[in-house]
């Protein structure tokens, strides 16, 4: 008290400091601060209430699987049959679901298998750092009591495993991993093939007979999209080079910026990339809008809206008919631990960097121009072969299989034979580059 | 006409201290709600599933704990540092070396010695390599003036690009088929867990032991004395004759060493293997920051903001689940929570007088 009587405003020379003058300076102030008070308390009270009125009219405040299970339990209501085994699945995301990649795509299958079926009950945690997945798994399972789990990025593998041996009633799927146990599955949708068919495309685009490659992580996965990516590009432009860029990261686009913009700069002009994000496309669409074209390949998503003018095609990823196999294969209790691997016959690799368009019309009449001489079509173009190998595809890797001997690797040495196929198991451990890829995987 | 002043608080009691506390987290959390409010969830449901998450239950409790323990660990350390005014930004890269340090010693004894033996070491080994790297920003800043806030934050990222050129190249382990990561620790080297738990008790137990050394060390001895006189008084501490060199790094070794202990606890009683950093550390060394803070720099106080705020993270993951608001609503409710209560420090140190005068009304 008595120090804030000497501070009151000493410089107001006005002021009189008489002890009952200073009360009611006091007394108004408090008077007025309690009244604020009331005031915002009342003020969160009614928002309170409001919020809670809101939500039981609309509903539409709440999360969706809390939707999805009411408007279940009166589906079965309404049929008053013997209830169906009822199945919950908990996911969990390495990214946002927003990110327009990897962690979006598994959320669209999600989303597809839930409407899907009425006894599928779906919970979803995302950006969980791979540190912190024992702990989501550990909740989805005890806290949400889900029956099954999918894991959906290989650094969850150990601690899905380890879940698994923990909690033997119930079922986890890892995605992208190798290690299985007895109630622990693993599926993947590949998309090395839809890397085959972007090649074809950059080899006959470019104009500086240079191409680039943006890639996250030197894994197995990886290499075979690059090498892919190059026997495409062989296919049609046996000159051009391959030159890839490491980031490091998934989720990156400032270092998938600037390895794009580096790859320019060394004078490639079509990209493909591994990356969660648009980046490469945006900087595609740049550097393209300054005049000097830039092919590029959409990845995961269909990012043509984000280059216009650079998005040739891409590679689509559709896990929505492949979620809702395991489901329902687990639902009906003929799920077993062997692995899941789909691609273009399975309809989960698509070729595309739209929904609409398989090859961005922009780009068509070039392709069509474009005459290669192939030993299998003889002349033909590249935007026909694209299709025919496309056809193939669908049909089976019996029909057409990319890494068809003889490949060499870019030391020299032969890695698979003339005639001969590569097998699942030769993909999955894939670890060197095709001969016409420049550099070394990093050790 | 209405003026604010300002003036210093002397008569801080630690029931104030403590109220001041609790008034920013109730502030907060009210701000906190209107945030929920406009997501359109009801905010007293939303703050209750936060708490209910990570403290209603076995499975929260257990895991907020096994969330704590490195924050404790770190929070701790940072106190010291903090107090001596030494901004260390770098507990995250110092934890991550610890890390380092101790995979290496579990995977090079890990086979041929017992658990009893390797253990300690490992702790050891991990608690030179945090503070081998907390002595580095010592150094730069009292020899040559370097800013310490730029030094340890740019070290972390030296650190973990250094963790990650490891586990891609000459340490990637036999047993991982050419992807990144260590081989896993061997059994001895694995630290043991609470039954039903993720707990690893050894870790939980050092981190209170030095919680409790740290605070007889700040407040009852002449090392302590020092830190905080170099600290709050650099110059009274000069003529006093501190060795500003010595105390720095001495600070900054237990700042560091303990960020490596937290990073051994992560290793071998969790991950068992060293991958990439992010599957590491979920950014401790950043969250202990706010630990440290909210625990008014005292390390004893750290054991239970670092259970609070292990239980906000763990609590954040109910958000998610239980509303299906995105992961990043747990990051606004932490610098919410953060902003309030260094407002309510400031408010805390400082006298606030508003007065009117009535003469200017007329």
């Amino acid at each position: 008290m008595a120090l804030s009587i000497i501070m009151v405003d000493w410089k107001d020379q006005n002021i009189v400091l008489s002890p009952t003058n200073f009360f009611t300076y006091n007394m108004e102030l408090s008077m007025r601060k309690k009244i604020i008070v009331i005031a915002l308390f009342f003020v969160f009270l009614t928002g309170l209430f409001s919020c809670g009125q809101q939500e039981e009219q609309t509903d539409t405040s709440k999360p969706k699987e809390q939707i999805a299970a009411s408007t279940q339990k009166s589906d079965e209501a309404a049929k008053e049959q013997a209830p169906a085994k009822k199945l919950k699945a908990g996911f969990v995301y390495v990214g946002p679901v927003g990110d327009y990649g990897w962690s979006h795509a598994h959320d669209q299958g999600r989303k597809f298998a839930e409407e899907k079926f009425d006894w599928l009950e779906t919970v979803i945690v995302e950006s969980v750092d791979e540190a912190d997945s024992a702990r989501i798994i550990d909740r989805l399972i005890q806290e949400q009591k889900c029956d099954v789990v999918f894991t959906t990025s290989f650094g969850y593998m150990d601690d899905t495993l380890k879940a698994g041996a923990k909690y033997p009633d119930k079922l986890f799927m890892h995605c992208s991993g190798f290690k299985r146990s007895a109630n622990v599955g693993t599926y993947f949708g590949d998309l090395y093939q839809m890397y085959y068919l972007n090649g074809i495309m950059a080899g006959a685009l470019t104009q500086t007979d240079k191409i680039g490659y943006v890639a996250a992580f030197p894994i197995p996965e990886l290499v075979r999209h690059i090498d892919a990516y190059a026997l495409g590009i062989k296919a049609t432009n046996p000159k051009a080079k391959l030159n890839v860029r490491w980031i490091y990261a998934w989720y990156g686009p400032d270092k998938a910026k600037e390895a794009a913009q580096s790859l320019i700069a060394e004078g490639c002009d079509a990209l493909a990339f591994t990356e969660d994000t648009p980046a490469v496309i945006e900087v595609g669409q740049e550097v393209t809008e300054k005049g000097k074209q830039i092919y590029t390949f959409s990845h995961y998503s269909a990012m043509q809206p984000y280059g216009k003018d650079s998005v040739v095609s891409g590679q689509l990823m559709d896990w929505g008919g492949m979620y809702a196999k395991i489901l329902e294969d687990i639902h009906t209790q003929k799920w077993n631990n062997e692995d899941v691997w789909w691609l273009t016959k399975e309809k989960a690799a698509l070729l595309g960097g739209s929904p609409t368009d398989m090859i961005n019309p922009k780009f068509v009449p070039a392709l069509k121009e474009a005459m290669i001489d192939s030993p299998e079509f003889g002349q033909i173009s590249a935007y026909d072969l694209v299709m025919k190998r496309y056809e193939q595809m669908k049909q089976g890797v019996d029909v057409f299989e990319p890494f068809t001997g003889p490949i060499a690797d870019n030391k020299g040495v032969i890695r698979i034979q003339a005639g001969a196929k590569a097998s699942k198991e030769d993909l999955l451990s894939i670890m060197y580059y095709v001969d016409n890829v420049e550099g070394d995987i990093p050790q | 006409m209405i003026k604010i002043t300002t003036s210093d608080r002397y008569d801080i009691t630690p029931l104030r201290s403590l109220m001041t506390n609790i008034f920013s987290l109730v502030a907060g959390l009210f701000v906190i709600g209107i945030i929920f409010l406009i997501a359109g969830v009801n905010p007293l449901y939303a703050i209750s599933e936060i708490f209910l998450g990570s403290f209603g239950s076995l499975y929260g409790i257990k895991e907020t704990v096994t969330k704590a323990i490195p924050l404790i660990l770190i929070g701790a350390g940072l106190t010291l540092a903090f107090r001596a005014k030494f901004w260390n930004i770098g507990a995250e890269g110092q934890l991550l070396m610890g890390a380092i340090f101790s995979t290496w010693t579990g995977l090079t004894f890990g086979d041929h010695l017992p658990s009893y033996l390797i253990v300690p070491l490992m702790f050891f080994s991990g608690f030179i390599g945090g503070a081998l790297w907390g002595i580095i920003p010592a150094i730069l800043k009292i020899k040559y003036s370097i800013n310490e806030v730029i030094s340890t934050l740019m070290l972390n990222y030296i650190c973990a690009e250094f963790l990650t050129m490891l586990i891609v190249g000459p340490w990637k382990g036999s047993t991982r088929f050419g992807f990144p990561g260590t081989d896993n620790l061997p059994e001895a080297a694995i630290l043991g867990v609470i039954p039903g738990s993720r707990i690893h008790y050894s870790t939980l137990i050092l981190s209170l032991i030095c919680a409790v050394i740290l605070c007889v060390v700040i407040y009852r001895t002449r090392f302590g004395y020092e830190t905080r006189v170099v600290g709050e008084n650099p110059d009274a501490g000069k003529y006093a004759g501190i060795n500003f060199l010595k105390t720095s790094l001495i600070l900054m070794a237990i700042s560091g060493g303990l960020a490596g202990f937290a990073g051994v606890g992560e290793i071998a009683g969790i991950h068992h293997y060293l991958g990439y950093p992010a599957s590491v550390s979920s950014g401790y060394g950043f969250t202990a920051i706010i630990v440290a803070w909210l625990a008014k720099l005292n390390p004893l106080y750290a054991v239970f903001s670092g259970l609070f705020f292990a239980g906000i993270l763990v609590g954040g993951d109910a958000i998610q689940i239980s509303l299906g608001l995105p992961a990043a609503t747990v990051e606004i409710v932490n610098g919410t929570l953060l902003i309030f209560l260094i407002m309510g420090e400031y408010f805390l140190n400082n006298k606030i007088s508003v007065h009117v005068s009535t003469k200017s009304k007329g």
